[in-house]
């Protein structure tokens, strides 16, 4: 009995201690289900989309940059197609023994069997491509293509390289390519709301970017969209298969308004001389000419350039990469008469029956500092039409010791001096437009009277491009209005600048252009040598910057011997009068004359745009 | 008596059904994940065959039998446990298979059957509630079982044959106090088994299941491409042999560890719950045979092996979605491994010896 009991006990015991087990593990159970429903259920989309993402694998392709054209439809700059030989390692058994193959038809150096040697396992176990041999040339691709057969899994990819072609004539004008960091190629991928990734290239050089120029300037639109290829992959990111493909979009072609050849002729009349040319289309601002000297070739920077010659063209005194063009400051000089002419007659200090006597300098009444002419004897009795034409120092020291400085300087701003005067032009400076405030601000001197005799001959410190010199010729040339420059026009044109005006009418432009066309034709005209070269009547005012001041003649001759002490020369030039249609400015660094250095040049360039 | 009814055949058509079924899902479900790989479907159709066959012929003999001879039982397979620590096959670090030249045979598997079974034999003729010396024994040879296997090293298993020995002893009535005091000792010297008895890299399973982002591609690479498998299966799941995660390689150990992780993601919700309604249906049935059992020794090796069978079901489901930290824990009768899958058709072997044989007066 007691048995019984005992054995009803324990079996009761057991039972109830069974089922708090099970009853445990249900729990558990319901848990786990719970677990499985959350994971399965409610969170079904974000583990859908996560199992999508893991089997995808998208891949960039890039797209061609746009092709770049003159303003006659010539290509300045192409993509031009290179050949490199590619494998694919994951169907290549031996590459060792293939490799020994292809040594006699295609040479490999010993870093190029490096290379593949380094990357081979990892592209086959990944189904990717790997290039073995770059711009492969026609020789051994004609040599490899007829034994194409022997080499299965071998094959010739064209990638494309950036080439100007013209790479000395267009160095800071459209400028060049280079690789891109990545931050910058981050957000280029944002716009398009893709990612930095794996990307099937399309240049040699991979990720290109416009450094400099219109490569820069206009790279959104050069560049293109990025396509992509979106495969399956494994695990391990094998590529499987190609599941979809959205088709790259490549770069608009940009059509400039830059004329190849009028830019050859500037090349070759500036002939690696330090200085600048531009020349602009009056009629619409159109940038056609547009040099630095000198220059470099932008292919070798954009496709490769060794350490040293890098640094040897950085370091090189004249400073090639360096835009004069839109960054060199020149003292405007005497070619800055013209607009103080015009301030004389808008202020109505002056009029064109204005005489004065020119002794050939000029006394500041204040502190009877003496401004010197160029002239010794001075040019007697004078008027605004001779002194533009035989440029007269005294007659504008003492037009510019009349005015009103903030008046003069509010003229000259009109001219586009101070500001910048293009619209898609690369970095370009303001030179520098200076008034009594900047002058207390920088250099901690109140503005003397003095200050305002020098900018009267655009010496001192006024400073400009020669970029703003040519907008101030075509300003000029355009009567008063003109449109911002530009190197790409499009429907519309750029904003149009108004000189704004009172007291200058149709007949004072007429009668200034006279007096800039008598700097060329009449017999005593500064640039009177000009009248050999010319083809077309042209109106110029030259200019001599002087960049150590000098007392006489016997000191230049001493200071001269150090080139770059020596007088920079410039001119600012329109015609065909008397309706131009085109403005150009030359600087020549340490070229000394105006008229007689950097004239030639302006003509050479105007006798061509002209000639059609 | 019985004896002379040898003609007998001794048959649950319930629990044999059941398991026929689950191990023909198995199959089916191992056949996509181990990638459509014939050879390894067919090698494992081969152990099923043999393990059912096994299973009948294990539930022929009457229960006295398994009870007289528990003790050879467990002496060979701890035997086989020491014979597998020396001359076992070396396999990424771990000791656990001995080459018997057909098949390579996991000794752990074996012990984890044969300890229970004898644990229940050697409480059959002792008074229960268990008293503290037995107790003390048991737990001795439990401890020197487990860590036999531990050392390996195989902690999924290591574990669930301490579980099961723990099973019998709380079945049997182990005092609710000393429960209580192993618990807080327990829990007093998890520093210790942190710090000493744990091997790094188990350490790091446990710190990946607290925060498995910390290191999705590395230590974490494991439970998030699980997770992913699973919840991207959603309610229907992308259907037969179509899950990516497991036909792309994101998930490791599709045909053991996470073979279920493959079958959520081929078959969803409703299939993980189909799956679940089959073990549960033998988990219900080996409750009902355990409460009708015919004596001690019986009752107990059939509370203990179902037990076992539980706890393995889920530790392996539980590792899958991220509850608990990855142990190597093969999932009864679906995972790949011969080892695994007969240890657990000799466990329902005996179940069924147990249940079938009925003696006219039970104690």
């Amino acid at each position: 009995m007691i048995d019984l009991n005992r054995t009803v006990s324990e079996k009761k015991n057991f039972f109830n201690r069974l089922i708090i087990i099970y009853t445990f593990f249900g729990l558990l159970f319901l848990y786990f289900l719970y677990k499985t429903f959350s994971l399965q259920v409610s969170s079904y989309t974000d583990y859908e989309i996560a199992a999508l993402e893991n089997k995808t694998r998208e891949i960039l392709v890039q797209p061609r940059r746009g092709i770049i054209f003159d303003r006659n439809g010539k290509i300045l700059v192409n993509n031009v197609p290179s050949y490199n030989l590619i494998i694919s390692p994951s169907q290549i058994d031996d590459l060792d023994s293939l490799l020994d193959q292809i040594q006699p038809i295609v040479s490999l150096s010993d870093e190029d069997i490096d290379y593949v040697n380094k990357n081979y396992q990892s592209r086959a176990k990944l189904n990717r491509e790997l290039i073995i041999k770059r711009n492969l040339t026609i020789e051994e691709i004609a040599k490899f293509e007829i034994r194409q057969h022997r080499f299965p899994g071998v094959l010739i990819d064209e990638r494309y390289v950036r080439e100007n072609l013209y790479p000395n004539l267009f160095s800071h004008s459209v400028g060049y390519v280079g690789n891109i960091d990545d931050n910058k190629l981050e957000e280029i991928l944002f716009e398009q709301e893709l990612q930095p990734k794996e990307t099937i290239f399309k240049y040699s050089n991979g990720h290109l970017i416009g450094q400099t120029g219109l490569e820069s300037v206009y790279d959104s639109d050069l560049r293109g969209s990025f396509g992509k290829k979106i495969y399956e992959v494994d695990a391990s990111g094998k590529l499987l298969r190609e599941i979809e493909e959205v088709q790259e979009l490549d770069g608009k072609n940009i059509y400039t308004s830059l004329d190849l050849e009028t830019q050859k002729v500037a090349y070759k009349q500036l002939n690696n001389r330090r200085g600048a040319v531009v020349a602009v289309d009056i009629r619409n601002g159109a940038i056609v000419s547009y040099l630095s000297s000198p220059s470099f070739s932008v292919n070798k920077i954009a496709n490769g350039l060794s350490n040293k010659e890098f640094q040897k063209l950085l370091n090189d005194k004249n400073k090639p990469f360096f835009d004069r063009a839109a960054q060199g400051r020149y003292s405007p000089a005497s070619t800055i008469k013209p607009a103080i002419g015009l301030y004389g007659l808008e202020s109505k200090i002056i009029n064109w029956d204005y005489f004065i006597n020119d002794p050939g300098f000029f006394i500041l009444p204040e502190d009877e500092r003496i401004f010197r002419g160029w002239k010794k004897g001075g040019h007697g009795n004078i008027n605004l039409n001779n002194a533009i034409i035989e440029s007269s120092n005294t007659f504008f020291f003492s037009l510019a010791y009349k005015s009103d400085i903030n008046e003069l300087i509010g003229f000259l701003s009109n001219f586009g001096f101070g500001k910048n005067i293009c619209v898609d032009c690369f970095l370009p400076d303001k030179g520098l437009l200076p008034n009594p405030k900047w002058k207390m601000n920088n250099l901690n001197f109140g503005w003397a009277k003095g200050d305002t005799v020098n900018l009267g001959v655009g010496q001192g410190y006024m400073s400009a491009t020669p970029l703003q010199l040519a907008y101030y010729a075509a300003l000029l040339a355009n009567k008063g209005t003109l449109n911002e420059f530009s190197f790409v026009q499009d429907g519309e044109g750029t904003e149009k600048n108004n000189l704004i005006s009172i007291n200058i009418n149709d007949n004072d432009w007429e009668k200034i252009h006279q007096s800039m066309i008598g700097v060329i034709e009449s017999p005593k005209g500064t640039a009177k040598r000009l009248r050999q070269l010319r083809d077309f009547t042209i109106a110029a005012k030259s200019g001599t910057v002087e960049l150590v001041s000098t007392e006489t003649k016997e000191d230049y001759k001493i200071i001269r011997e150090v080139e770059e002490q020596r007088d920079h020369a410039i001119i600012v030039a329109f015609g065909p009068m008397p309706n131009p249609k085109y403005a150009v400015s030359v600087v020549i660094e340490n070229g000394e004359s105006g008229g007689s250095v950097a004239g030639p040049v302006a003509i050479a360039v105007l006798n061509n745009l002209l000639k059609e | 008596m019985n004896k002379l009814f040898k003609s007998k055949i001794y048959f649950d058509q319930y629990l044999f059904i059941a398991i026929t079924l689950l191990s023909i899902m198995g199959l089916v479900f191992l056949y996509s994940a181990s990638q459509e790989n014939f050879e390894t479907t067919f090698k494992q159709s081969f152990f099923v065959i043999f393990g059912l066959i096994l299973m009948f012929a294990l539930s022929q003999p009457d229960p006295d039998f398994y009870k007289n001879n528990s003790l050879i039982f467990l002496v060979l397979s701890i035997l086989l446990v020491i014979l597998t620590l020396l001359i076992g096959k070396e396999v990424n670090g771990a000791k656990r298979w001995l080459d018997l030249g057909l098949f390579t045979l996991q000794s752990s598997e074996v012990i984890k059957i044969s300890l229970p079974v004898f644990l229940a034999a050697y409480l059959y003729d002792k008074t229960l509630p268990i008293n503290l010396s037995h107790t003390f024994i048991a737990l001795i040879l439990i401890f020197f079982v487990v860590n036999l296997v531990r050392i390996q090293p195989d902690l999924g298993t290591s574990l669930v044959i301490f579980i099961a020995g723990v099973y019998i002893l709380f079945l049997a009535g182990l005092s609710w106090r000393f429960i209580g005091v192993s618990f807080g000792i327990f829990i007093l010297s998890l520093p210790f088994i942190w710090n000493n008895l744990l091997m790094p890299f188990q350490r790091q399973r446990v710190l990946t299941l607290l925060d498995p982002s910390a290191d999705p591609y590395g230590s974490g690479w494991n439970i998030t491409q699980s997770k992913i498998a699973i919840g991207s299966g959603g309610i229907q799941g992308k259907g037969y042999q179509q899950g990516s995660q497991a036909h792309l390689d994101f998930l490791p150990e599709t045909e053991t560890d996470f073979i279920f992780s493959v079958i959520a993601e081929e078959f969803g919700f409703i299939g993980v719950c189909i799956l679940l309604l089959v073990f549960f249906f033998i988990l219900f049935r080996c409750l009902y045979l355990a409460l009708n059992a015919r004596d001690r020794f019986c009752r107990l090796t059939i509370g203990g092996l179902s037990l076992l069978f539980i706890s393995t079901i889920f530790i392996n489901l539980a590792m899958v979605v991220g509850i608990i930290p990855v142990v190597g824990m093969p999932l009864p009768f679906i995972s790949k491994g011969g080892s695994s899958l007969l240890s657990f058709y000799i466990a329902f072997g005996i179940i069924i010896s147990m249940a079938t044989h009925k003696k006219l007066m039970q104690k």
